[in-house]
């Protein structure tokens, strides 16, 4: 599964537990081709192609959170829709709710569907002008960071900098390893019901974590900027990198890789320095 | 990396010293994984008709021979110096490899269950000699600051190969192979071997920073030292929660099929890359980081893994389980691999290699299977459900893994009472 489906698995497993799901029974799917001809438990479409044929009824609730899933025969229980795609067909039946929270969707005027409500909070094709938005709230977010950072605690930064450009491979390993299994065990950590709040929280540390780490990605641009003042420097510099990893996917097969890893090095170097709390210093090793 | 220095300065007789040494331990460990563990389970239930307990009863006396020569072996090199002289070792691993020759192109004829326990009895002898023999050839070869690395590629390239290759298992097919494999191997070893060969003294490195361990500075870690067993308790359980684990896990379809031994060439290439991935991660770990934090590392991986196949069973999901699974498993396995290859030798000196690397390799990892196999096979006796079987396994990862971060806390507790720490 691909680590940016995390947050809505677990979006997915939090609004089954609150409706009364039996989270100890979902069935999630991430790849291959799926037709479900029952399904007396609760289903969670990752990335793959999941068909409920004419002839089916299925009484499970439905969770779209990636791929395909086209809905021919009768649900019995709730669909609902966060990302990915999903077609409803002419002779459908949709006796539970379809809940529409973000995603592509086609729904034929002729199915049956006894509730549908609405939730988008971002149109499905966002706007430049939203983009925009977006990016520069992003911007002021990691610049003013960027500039207190600098300016009243800048060794934090240089500790983590310099792990970042001296200690790249160890940073890049760390990054990797904590990134692997910290994602997978929030995943985990969701299913447990009890443990799901801590499982939010820590996708949240993780993106601070991330944060952070383009702030000192920003502090590192900054040097190499004419500004005088360091907070300033850091500031533009935290924009550029932004602005950078924004058009990095853009490029096509190694433009994903290459943010992924300038992250992931990023994340490795925040923890390897206690968040720049010291300077990471390998074993010494005889020559 | 010293390796990048040699060739930076055209030392090219010590950058063959390194391929020597990666070969030699590559091929081993490669034979082990596939001839010895899979091939000697397929030779006695399907070729010899044998129960699968009688065939447990072998691995064990396998494990447990092995064990024993290893130690004889690794002391009587010490003692008699023979672990200081790269000659002596070489002809030894010739040996080995010539015995093993002779057994892999026999392995087709065994029919009966005695011809089956004299196989076993003359295998383990081969790899109890082999074991601390080849480990020691470290001095020699590989200086202290590569070891991580070299000990990561070591276990990346038996791993990978073994995940790919054989796709199916038929003893007749792979013998012949391996065989036809082992003779070149053989006449380069055979010529090195000779002694007239001048060249060879030329392979090792014969300094301080080949011939002194990472541990043993500036003081030597002693044989009865409480430092050297700790850690051959750490790595002892290592083995014995790895193999517990795995002996159940090859018998449950469900998994096997999504793993090691998937039909899927897409499921073991990607196995093989995680191999690859894992061991590079725990080459760059032990070379940058205190050996305690790998072994959290280790720890802490197999208990999320079992935490992870416990859950699968739990969910009780339909179809196939998701690749994690195996890829934590193969992340676990390759750093621990890592970890054995390279903390033997870095816990001796030329004096104790021999004896360091019999009780770490033979302890640690043959007496430790040994044990873990004779639980497997009491759990299927008393008929033990997967799930508790691989919960009793977790519970012990979880179990090491609390002592380690327990046993440092109190370490560095002690440090700070006593004021060594500011």
């Amino acid at each position: 599964m691909r680590p940016e489906l995390i947050p809505l698995l677990v979006v997915a497993l939090l609004m089954l537990s609150a409706g009364g799901g039996e989270v100890d029974r979902v069935e999630i799917l991430v790849d291959g081709d799926h037709t479900i001809d029952q399904l007396d438990h609760a289903l969670i479409v990752g990335d793959a192609t999941v068909t409920v044929p004419d002839t089916a009824t299925v009484s499970g609730p439905i969770y779209v959170i990636a791929g395909d899933t086209r809905i021919r025969g009768t649900g019995d229980g709730d669909v609902v829709q966060l990302a990915g795609n999903l077609t409803v067909q002419e002779e459908a039946i949709i006796e539970g709710e379809l809940r529409l929270v973000g995603g592509v969707r086609t729904i034929a005027p002729g199915a049956a569907i006894a509730e549908r409500t609405s939730f988008e909070p971002v149109p499905q094709e966002s706007s430049p002008a939203a983009r925009i938005v977006a990016f520069v709230l992003q911007s002021l977010v990691l610049g003013v960071s960027g500039f207190g950072l600098a300016r009243w605690k800048p060794t934090l930064l240089a500790n983590v900098g310099d792990s970042i450009t001296d200690h790249v491979l160890v940073s890049g390993t760390v990054g990797l390893l904590a990134s692997v299994t910290l994602l997978a065990l929030f995943v985990f950590m969701a299913f447990t019901l009890i443990l799901l709040p801590i499982s939010v929280l820590g996708i949240l540390v993780g993106l601070l974590v991330v944060g952070y780490s383009v702030v000192v990605y920003g502090f590192l641009v900054g040097q190499h900027l004419p500004f005088e003042r360091p907070g300033l420097a850091s500031a533009v510099g935290s924009v550029l990198f932004l602005g950078v990893l924004t058009v990095l996917p853009r490029i096509p097969i190694v433009g994903s890789w290459l943010g992924i890893t300038l992250v992931t090095v990023g994340i490795g170097a925040t923890l390897v320095t206690y968040f720049g709390l010291r300077r990471f210093e390998p074993v010494q090793l005889p020559e | 990396m010293k390796l990048f220095e040699y060739v930076a300065r055209r030392d090219w007789p010590r950058v063959v010293g390194y391929l020597l040494f990666v070969s030699l331990l590559s091929a081993g460990y490669y034979y082990n994984l596939t001839f010895v563990q899979l091939g000697l389970f397929d030779l006695g239930v399907n070729r010899v008709g044998m129960d699968h307990v009688d065939v447990s009863i072998g691995m064990a006396l396998l494990a447990l021979l092995a064990f024993l020569t290893a130690v004889v072996t690794g002391v009587w090199l010490d003692r008699t110096g023979w672990s200081r002289s790269l000659l002596v070792k070489l002809r030894l691993v010739l040996g080995v490899v010539l015995v093993q020759f002779v057994l892999t192109a026999t392995a087709p004829l065994v029919a009966t269950s005695e011809q089956f326990f004299s196989w076993v009895v003359v295998c383990a002898i081969s790899l109890g000699v082999g074991m601390p023999t080849t480990l020691s050839l470290t001095i020699d070869f590989i200086p202290v600051r590569d070891r991580g690395y070299v000990a990561a590629a070591i276990a990346a390239i038996s791993f990978s190969i073994a995940a790919i290759y054989p796709l199916e298992w038929s003893i007749e097919g792979f013998s012949l192979v391996m065989v036809a494999a082992m003779i070149p191997g053989i006449v380069v070893l055979g010529v090195l071997a000779s002694g007239r060969v001048s060249v060879v003294e030329k392979f090792a490195g014969r300094s301080e920073s080949f011939d002194v361990g990472r541990f043993c500075r500036p003081n030597p870690v002693s044989t009865w030292s409480l430092t050297f067993w700790t850690l051959v308790v750490l790595m002892f359980g290592v083995f014995f929660i790895d193999s517990l684990g795995f002996l159940r896990i090859v018998e449950t379809p469900t998994y096997i099929f999504t793993s090691w031994q998937s039909p899927s060439l897409d499921v073991r290439l990607f196995i093989a890359l995680a191999h690859v991935v894992g061991a590079g991660m725990a080459g760059v770990l032990y070379t940058n980081f205190e050996r305690r934090w790998l072994f959290l590392w280790v720890f802490g991986l197999f208990s999320f893994t079992h935490l992870l196949y416990t859950f699968d069973i739990r969910m009780a999901q339909a179809g196939e389980p998701s690749l994690l699974l195996p890829l934590f498993y193969v992340l676990a396995v390759s750093f621990y691999t890592t970890l054995n290859f390279a903390l033997w030798p870095d816990l001796s000196t030329p004096e104790t290699i021999g004896t360091h690397s019999a009780i770490g390799l033979g302890m640690a990892g043959f007496l430790a299977t040994f044990l873990s196999t004779g639980v497997a096979l009491y759990f299927q006796a008393r008929e033990v459900s997967l799930f508790d079987h691989l919960n009793f396994v977790n519970a012990l990862a979880l179990l090491l893994f609390f002592s380690v971060a327990v046993l440092l806390y109190v370490r560095r507790m002690i440090a700070l009472a006593r004021g060594e720490v500011a």
